[in-house]
């Protein structure tokens, strides 16, 4: 399990008699990005959220960083980084602060605050609005924020739930720069994402749909093993057609 | 327990504080109502009692009478009328509360030996004020006449006699009789359950309704830390109004607290405990700071002004009530700050007090745990 960033086998979800994800299996390894994509109420973000341990599944078995997701959810949230567009910064807090308030949860040892801070301020480009009140701040810039919050105590593992979703074009492009970036640095990059073209940014990708699997591997492939006959067509097609099939 | 963590999230309560003024206002402008409103206005003391006169006799000795009672302290005499139904006219308007009505041929009576009455009216809508106000009257009447019977013995040559038992009553503990004594030591248990509860029942929801409740979970936050990191702003908040109300107390009403100052301290803090995990819960349970804000004063302010010995005392309620009566934690701090201020005890004959606080304060404590752990936390 040593290559593997996360490993999870027969995980399921379930909320009374409504079972949010059913039996999924799955790996990443280490230093990839990793795209999880399907339809709104999928299971993605439950998913996700079983595996930052912030829910418990209700059986199964997964590992995120050599940790049990089951009873080490706390070592777990040490290990990693978890930004969601949900997730929200405290935004009557400066850039500043929650930068320190992050540092203190993570316990990151003080005498890399100040070199932690600097480097947060340096890639978001917030050093001149570092005493701002964060809601003052345009959308796009929170989202920078909230991105350097989750990486501020150097996490193996960066968990994105919809990372861009109400982000304009520009700002999603250098983020997907960033992310590229990151990972020669070693950092594996879970994300989840209902645009297809940004899943084409990813290693490799996993389609679910009500909460199974549909298909897996290189997003690449997945287009040449679905569609032999055409040249043209890309993941959009494959998510309309497994979609749209699955439904009937 | 990691205090890294513990002073993030004060720190992070801190900014929400000073960023939002409202709570600070209430924090500082509750205690200062309270103290005045009650301090001034709750007065359980009765005296200057407005006593109207109808005087028919017009004699020395009627003027006598008279005069005497408006020297006692406890009566002003606020004029004299002609008539009865004028006099039963102030009672009716409540500008007197007692009518002194002497007949004519008072004087005369007294003189000539016969059964010689003083009609006095109570105004009885506030049976507590008048049955006073009768023990008074009576004790005032009984003085006279003695004095009247001494003169009489004198008069004749006699020697004035001595009353073979005379009761030497002295009260302990609040000298003067002052409730001011045993109110303004209650307005503190009031002013800590309503400040600690109310801003503390806000302090969770606002995480649920600012959505990040969720960020929260996502982050290696234990829920002991998450408590108690919350809790330490509105704790030293707390017992600066604990400070302020020990101060105001003593300036404004010379009351002064006779044991120890530290024993205070250490009551308050348990009892603030109590207030603060009581807010908490609150503000858990509920994830509204509305329904939270009024459920905290609900269940805070009544029970602590009427079920807990301060005003109203628990000996004659029901007995379903004085059980009720033991779960409210103001009993304790008020038999605590009871002892304290006017009975200059120490801990021990207090200590259950305290236990029975540290219990509550410990047992909150775990509910708010509970609570947290199965929101995820």
């Amino acid at each position: 399990m040593a290559s593997e960033a996360v490993a999870v086998q027969n995980l399921v979800k379930r909320y009374g008699r409504f079972v949010a994800v059913e039996q999924i299996s799955s790996s990443v390894q280490k230093g990839e990005i990793f795209g999880f994509l399907g339809p709104n109420g999928a299971g993605k973000s439950t998913t996700i959220r079983m595996l930052c341990g912030i829910i418990t599944p209700t059986s199964g078995a997964g590992h995120v960083a050599g940790l049990d997701i089951f009873t080490q959810s706390e070592e777990i949230k040490h290990n990693i980084g978890y930004m969601s567009q949900k997730f929200s910064l405290y935004e009557d807090m400066t850039p500043f602060e929650n930068i320190r308030f992050y540092l203190g949860i993570y316990s990151v040892p003080p005498e890399k605050w100040k070199e932690r801070t600097h480097w947060v301020l340096e890639m978001t480009r917030l050093e001149n609005a570092k005493h701002r009140l964060t809601r003052e701040l345009p959308p796009g810039w929170r989202q920078r924020l909230a991105l350097g919050c989750a990486l501020l105590h150097e996490p193996q593992i960066l968990f994105l739930d919809e990372p861009t979703s109400g982000v304009d074009p520009i700002t999603r492009r250098h983020f997907w720069a960033f992310i590229r970036q990151l990972t020669t640095t070693g950092v594996t990059v879970f994300v989840t994402t209902h645009y297809m073209d940004e899943a084409q940014h990813c290693d490799r990708v996993v389609m679910i749909n009500e909460g199974k699997i549909v298909v897996s591997g290189p997003p690449s492939r997945i287009v040449q093993d679905m569609f032999t006959d055409r040249i043209d067509a890309d993941l959009n097609d494959v998510f309309i057609q497994l979609m749209t099939r699955n439904r009937s | 327990m990691n205090l890294i963590k513990i002073q993030a999230i004060s720190r992070k309560e801190y900014y929400h504080l000073i960023r939002d003024f409202r709570s600070l206002y209430l924090a500082f402008i509750i205690p200062l109502l309270l103290i005045f409103l009650f301090g001034y206005a709750l007065s359980l003391d009765v005296d200057n009692i407005q006593v109207v006169v109808v005087d028919h006799d017009q004699t020395d000795l009627s003027r006598d009478l008279i005069q005497k009672i408006g020297a006692s302290s406890y009566f002003h005499v606020i004029g004299q009328v002609a008539d009865d139904r004028i006099a039963s006219r102030y009672l009716d308007d409540g500008m007197a509360s007692v009518a002194l009505i002497l007949a004519s041929g008072w004087t005369a009576n007294i003189r000539a030996d016969r059964e010689s009455q003083v009609q006095i009216l109570i105004d009885g809508s506030d049976p507590n004020f008048a049955g006073i106000t009768r023990s008074y009257l009576t004790a005032f009447m009984l003085r006279y006449n003695q004095n009247q019977l001494l003169g009489f013995l004198n008069r004749r040559g006699m020697e004035p006699i001595h009353p073979p038992v005379e009761g030497r009553i002295r009260v302990w503990f609040n000298e003067d009789l002052e409730s001011r004594n045993f109110i303004v030591p209650g307005i503190i248990a009031i002013i800590i359950m309503i400040v600690g509860a109310m801003l503390t029942s806000l302090v969770v929801a606002r995480e649920y309704e600012n959505g990040t409740m969720e960020t929260i979970r996502s982050l290696p936050v234990p829920a002991a830390e998450f408590l108690i990191g919350k809790a330490i702003p509105y704790f030293i908040i707390g017992l600066i109004d604990v400070l302020v109300s020990i101060l105001m107390g003593q300036l404004l009403f010379g009351v002064v607290m006779k044991s120890s100052f530290w024993l205070m301290i250490l009551a308050s803090s348990l009892y603030l405990g109590v207030a603060l995990s009581l807010g908490l819960l609150i503000s858990s349970v509920t994830k509204s700071q509305l329904v939270a804000n009024q459920i905290a004063v609900l269940i805070t302010y009544l029970p602590s002004l009427l079920l807990s010995n301060f005003v109203f005392p628990v000996e004659n309620m029901p007995r379903i009530l004085q059980l009720v009566t033991r779960i409210v934690p103001a009993t304790y701090f008020i038999d605590i700050l009871n002892g304290l201020y006017l009975r200059n005890l120490g801990l021990s004959t207090l200590w259950p007090s305290y236990v029975i606080l540290t219990i509550m304060c410990g047992a909150l404590s775990v509910l708010n745990l509970i609570v947290l752990k199965r929101e995820g936390l």
